[in-house]
């Protein structure tokens, strides 16, 4: 008999945003006045959980939702035992706010033991099921991290599950492709990516779970170790408005038109698709900087401010030596500031001129990923990125490479930009299998304590990071679109990674830090950091290291893995991409070839076709052409969305294009609020008429 | 704890409008311990709630007033209340000119005739979705149980009692097709002691009801269609129209005597909340011209110069359709034997039977006051529910809503006879008049066409985008066309398929040479498909619960 946690969330529902939700000075969205909901995932993932259980046929296995969060939360609680769960537990305490992930995963975790203890009599036969990610987070970190906590099986993105044999095999979505794997032992962890059938609300359900009471546990109930803030190995150090947000969202009524504003939008383009990479000077060391006062790479505008204030105001004095500042200058300082430095921060900014020592020391790392014999593109960009972090922290790239007779990928790492190769191979690392590349990548981490390790956002690195980033007690930040390092000089922090994301489906911007960490680690979606030109004159170390494996080692037993064919290339200037409202195969490739085609020619220049998640689902198309979160991120000038309805996923994956047009049946269409020019109709119709206007068109 | 019987309760009402709320309401205050469930097919309470409207304060207090004393004092109250009317015109629009006649309606009040009752001066302008969310919460606070995204599919009686015994929900979790997908649920049957029906109008359930129980109405129901955009203009635009003023005009574009188009209905323009204006056109849907659809003549109202002036600059924020049931006092279903307006332990409520007065064009304060006379009959009658809708029929027509539908008895059946050039006159004459018996809204459909040009072709897709309306995309459509030979042989070579002008969705289109309703999840509900197609070939049934339109401020 299994019994089954469902972990569930409450969050902004970033779907429905109104104009008054956004700070009039900032232009920051201010999550508390969004409406909050059940996170979508996890309802699919509470699905996915009694599907499960009828499947095994097995009637007297348990369903206990599990939700973090303030009391209201106890909503989405509701919204599970309307659809017969069995038990809703809200873990809510003070004590527990301000948590990142490693904070909400270490008492999620104490949690799940109280649970097993206490409800299912100390029984190890569980599954634990969580949505992939959340929609405000979109980190995919907790699920994992939970998992690692408890020491057990993680199998993440699932997509469906069969009952075979007396057990499940699962489906999930694999960096290239598709992979049916199950368990080795349970518990488990399983995240599910994509489940369509969510569970309706039941009137007696509903009746009941209005006056059911729910389970409350505070801190003092789960003796958890890492909570709220103290517990937080990351920081938000600063949010603001993402610059790209603002869409035209202009409603073209018909085809020719649109022809038109797409050869104008093409020829307009600024012609460098500058991907949210930091387009800030490069940093210096202090060492290296022409005096102790010149601090203009802090980690906020105001920061960098009061230092410039500083700077220009010892220059009027003729002071040099911050050592010679007594008490008088610093009166005459704060007086002279009108008010913009009191004894305290003056003292603290003074404090912060005087350091020299970089906070963090060692290499920087990148987690390299591979398949079928060679090194994925994600790790090669990742590569370049480090590179150019190494070079202005004055250290060395060390690429950590497992994996089994990967030795010969080496050379093309060092090509590619790294000095250092960590190779760690074992007979038993031949496939991935995240309980033991962990292993092989966390030992690996602690025995050299690399200052920043940088991992793709890939289904692989997303599943891997958090469970290394948490067994090494490290802080993790996902899916970075910018990394830079910077200085927290008044926070007595020197060159820190500055790690940069959009959050809350990409409506803002946050920018955080690493705290209480040997080392700095985030993960950066494929496609957003540019990999170097490769220079075979380049030379480099492989460091050999060795690894205890054991058969009881691995978690998954793969039953069945499918490559996708071949990989698609997204680096032309024009993507086309087809959604579920292409209805089939065959007319997905005749529209969106139709229309390629036709671009092609008219704009002299290659296009690229993609996909939604649903159209790859449906078969329209293989895995490598799905753009979006889960595929891959995409910064074309013109990105052509047809029958794609904008689930935030994909359009996180298309944020960096410069002009998005959308054609779409559906008028309500999510993606019309977040394109640049939308047509409303049918691709069938759309695409022939549009074919024709391009062929006419100047 | 003793497991409870949660598909069991001793009230459930259908419909959480202003009738079913105000029932609920009344009920908790006379009786506490009552178990009361209200299910509402929207996602939200007032999601799928649209009116003018115009509201007697009067029906609110005989509901609040003991039920929640102090309530007046409430922010919310304040809000939902802040327009009262202080500017009533009535004006007669020709092509390009305005004529008023206010004068004409207070003479009228002054000599009692009928038309006196369009004075709304003292009334308020209100958002009944606003209305009916604030009630639902009141409601909740009491102790009802408000459930939202329920749709009811059936309604079950047992044969040799002749009472109710369940409430059917819709089956939940097939594709388009039919075929069941892992997350079919069956439709669970609800067990009452009482059931109130309180669908608004044209209810499913009410219908459903009215034939399995045998009611009969002497004249069969007559509908209106009424189109509503909410705009939000200036604070100047808006002080320019007037805060508390409501508008109602007769004539363009929908009857221009002796010249045509010759149609029933007229327009309305609202002060609302925080500078909004509601602009709206109701039309009789006995229209007889197979290309007319309504928001056609609310495009041609709002270019109207009159109309244009007031909502210069402004923009559309939201907008639905609504059907009106109008036939009046003789549309009222009753059971032959006993003349109760629902039979035994089942009533009929609000707009689903029909208390719309014609002469007011309101029905608001109607649907509040047979709430709670259903309640106060209900809670008479709790050991023998079989007498519960006898005892509200004796209620009701003691009350006002009897009086003033009697009053209005035969004005809308007149103008449907004689149509409005000839049949607003002889209303004049009211109840002297003889009881017309009238063709159904659909048999009026002829060839002819409504000729008035339009600026622009109405964009039904932003209309349906500003009605918020969602279903889950694969289920089977809930709009059926009974035989589609009809629509191929006799319909479209007559008619040119006319659902798929007037629908104001676009649910209807011609799918290679065959009229299906090819978007249902456009559908706003408003059931004109229904009433209007002209060989009565299309069925609304209800769609899985939490579809629909989702109005905030309708």
């Amino acid at each position: 008999m299994s019994n089954y946690i469902v972990l569930v969330k409450q969050v902004p529902d970033v779907s429905r945003i109104t104009d008054n939700a956004f700070d009039p000075e900032s232009g920051t969205l201010i999550r508390s006045r969004l409406v909050n909901v059940i996170n979508d995932l996890d309802t699919q993932a509470f699905a996915f959980a009694s599907q499960m259980k009828k499947m095994s046929g097995d009637n007297n296995g348990k369903i206990v939702c599990l939700s973090m969060g303030p009391p209201m939360a106890e909503e989405v609680l509701k919204y599970c035992l309307a659809r017969s769960a069995d038990i809703g537990i809200l873990l809510t305490d003070k004590a527990l706010g301000g948590a990142d992930t490693c904070a909400t995963a270490n008492p999620l975790a104490f949690a799940v033991r109280k649970i097993v203890a206490e409800i299912f009599n100390g029984s190890n036969d569980y599954y634990i099921l969580a949505g992939m990610q959340s929609v405000d987070g979109d980190t995919a970190q907790v699920p994992a991290q939970v998992a690692e906590e408890l020491q057990i099986s993680c199998l993440a993105y699932v997509t469906g599950v069969e009952f075979k044999n007396n057990r499940f095999e699962f489906k999930r979505i694999i960096s290239d492709g598709s992979q049916i794997a199950s368990v080795r032992k349970l518990p488990a962890v399983i995240t599910v990516a994509k489940y369509e059938f969510p569970l309706f609300a039941s009137f007696t359900g509903t009746r009941k779970a209005d006056k059911a009471q729910l389970i409350r546990w505070g801190v003092d109930d789960i003796k958890a170790t890492h909570i709220g803030v103290k517990g937080s190995k990351t920081s938000v150090i600063r949010v603001f408005p993402p610059g790209k947000s603002t869409r035209k969202c202009q409603h073209v009524t018909d085809a020719a038109k649109l022809a038109d504003i797409i050869l104008k939008s093409y020829a307009e383009s600024s012609g460098s698709s500058e991907s949210g990479d930091s387009h800030l000077s490069k940093y210096a060391l202090p060492a290296n900087r022409k005096n102790l006062i010149s601090r203009t790479f802090e980690t906020t505008i105001k920061e960098n401010e009061d230092y410039k204030i500083l700077a220009n105001k010892l220059v009027s004095l003729g002071i040099t030596d911050i050592s010679k500042i007594d008490d008088a200058i610093k009166e005459r300082i704060i007086q002279d500031s009108n008010g913009h430095f009191h004894k305290k921060s003056l003292e603290d900014v003074l404090a912060g001129c005087a350091l020299t020592q970089p906070t963090f020391t060692g290499e920087v790392w990148v987690a390299a990923e591979h398949s079928n014999g060679g090194i994925s593109p994600a790790t090669l960009e990742l590569i370049g990125k480090a590179r150019e972090l190494a070079d202005s922290l004055q250290t060395k790239v060390g690429v950590c490479l497992v994996g089994s007779g990967v030795e010969g990928l080496c050379n093309e790492l060092i090509v590619s930009g790294a000095d250092n190769i960590y190779l760690v191979e074992h007979n038993l690392l031949n496939v991935f299998d995240p309980c033991c590349y962990r292993k092989a990548m966390s030992d690996c981490i602690s025995k050299y304590w690399p200052q920043i390790v940088l991992f793709a956002a890939t289904p692989q690195g997303r599943m891997l990071a958090p469970m290394v980033a948490y067994r090494t007690g490290c802080g993790l930040t996902a899916d970075c679109t910018s990394l830079d390092i910077r200085d927290s000089s008044r926070k007595g922090q020197i060159a820190i990674l500055l790690q940069t994301r959009p959050a809350l489906g990409g409506n803002v911007m946050a920018s955080i830090c690493t705290r209480n960490s040997k080392s700095q680690m985030a993960t950066a979606r494929p496609g957003v950091m540019k990999k170097l030109a490769p220079d075979y004159s380049r030379k480099g170390n492989i460091l050999k290291q060795s690894i205890d494996l054991t058969e009881s080692d691995l978690s998954l037993d793969i039953i069945k893995t499918e490559q996708s064919q071949g990989s698609a290339d997204f680096s032309a200037p024009v993507i086309v991409s087809g959604g579920k409202g292409m209805q089939n195969r065959d007319s997905y490739d005749r529209l969106v070839n139709k229309l390629c085609n036709a671009l092609t020619i008219k704009l002299k220049t290659t296009v690229n076709k993609g996909a939604s998640r649903a159209a790859v689902e449906h078969g329209f198309i293989d895995r490598p052409y799905q753009v979006g979160q889960t595929g891959t991120s995409v910064g074309p000038k013109i990105y052509i969305a047809l029958g794609i309805s904008g689930a935030i996923q994909h359009m996180i994956g298309i944020a960096n294009a410069e002009t998005i047009i959308a054609v779409n049946t559906d008028p309500n269409a999510p993606i019309f609020k977040q394109c640049d020019y939308y047509l409303v109709g049918h691709v069938e119709e759309v695409v022939p008429l549009l074919t024709e206007s391009l062929k006419m068109g100047t | 704890m003793e497991e409870k019987k949660y598909n069991q309760t001793n009230v459930l009402i259908v419909g959480a409008g202003p009738a079913g709320l105000a029932c609920a309401i009344r009920l908790k205050h006379k009786n506490p311990h009552l178990d009361v469930c209200v299910i509402e097919k929207g996602l939200d309470l007032g999601n799928n709630n649209l009116s003018g409207a115009v509201l007697e304060l009067e029906s609110l207090k005989n509901l609040l007033d003991a039920a929640c004393p102090g309530w007046e004092k409430t922010d919310d109250a304040k809000k939902i209340l802040e327009q009262k009317i202080v500017a009533d015109d009535f004006v007669f629009l020709t092509k390009k000119r305005s004529f008023g006649i206010s004068p004409f309606i207070k003479l009228a009040k002054l000599l009692h005739l009928g038309t006196g009752q369009l004075i709304h001066q003292g009334d308020y302008s209100v958002s009944i979705s606003m209305l009916t969310k604030w009630l639902g919460q009141i409601a909740k606070q009491m102790g009802v149980e408000v459930l939202c995204g329920f749709a009811a599919s059936d309604i079950l009686c047992d044969e040799l009692q002749g009472n109710v015994n369940a409430v059917k929900l819709v089956d939940q979790g097939l594709d388009k097709d039919g075929n069941r997908q892992p997350n079919f649920v069956e439709g669970e049957k609800i067990n009452a002691d009482f059931f109130v029906l309180a669908e608004g109008n044209d209810g499913l359930i009410s219908e459903k009801f009215i034939e399995k129980a045998g009611l009969k109405r002497r004249q069969q129901q007559l509908y209106s269609v009424g189109v509503k955009e909410l705009y939000k203009v200036t604070p100047e635009q808006f002080k320019k129209f007037g805060s508390g003023r409501v508008v109602h005009s007769l004539g363009y574009p929908l009857w221009q005597p002796l010249i045509g188009p010759d149609m029933f209905g007229g327009g309305i323009i609202y002060a609302g909340n925080d500078d909004h204006i509601s602009v709206g056109v109701i039309v009789g849907a006995d229209w007889k011209y197979h290309n007319f659809n309504p928001q056609d003549a609310l495009t041609l109202f709002k270019e109207h110069p009159f109309v244009k002036q007031l909502i210069e600059g402004g923009v559309v924020v939201e907008a639905g359709v609504k059907m009106i049931p109008e036939g009046g006092f003789c549309a009222i279903p009753k059971d032959p034997q006993t003349g109760s307006i629902g039979k035994n332990n089942c009533l009929i409520l609000g707009d689903s039977a029909g208390f719309v007065n014609m002469l007011k064009i309101k029905g608001l304060h109607n649907a509040v006051n047979s709430g709670i006379l259903a309640a106060d009959a209900i809670v008479t009658n709790l050991d023998k529910p079989k007498l519960a809708a006898r005892g509200y029929t004796e209620l009701v027509n003691k009350s006002n809503i009897y009086k003033e539908m009697l009053s209005a008895c035969t004005f809308r059946q007149t103008v449907a006879k004689f149509g409005p050039t000839f049949g607003i006159p002889l209303s004049v004459l009211g109840n002297l008049l003889p009881k017309f018996t009238v063709e159904k809204d659909y048999e009026a459909m002829t060839t002819a066409s409504y000729d008035l040009k339009l600026p622009i072709d109405f964009d039904k897709n932003t209309f349906i985008a500003l009605a918020g309306t969602h279903h889950r995309e694969d289920q089977p459509s809930h709009l059926k066309i009974i035989d589609k030979e009809i629509c191929r042989l006799k319909c479209t070579p007559k008619f040119k398929s006319p659902c798929i002008t007037f629908c104001p969705a676009g649910v209807y289109e011609t799918v290679s040479g065959e009229v299906k309703p090819a978007n249902p999840s456009n559908c706003i509900h408003c059931k004109t498909c229904q009433r209007k197609c002209p060989f009565d070939n299309i069925r609304w049934t209800v769609p899985e619960g939490g579809g629909g339109p989702r109005y905030k401020r309708l």
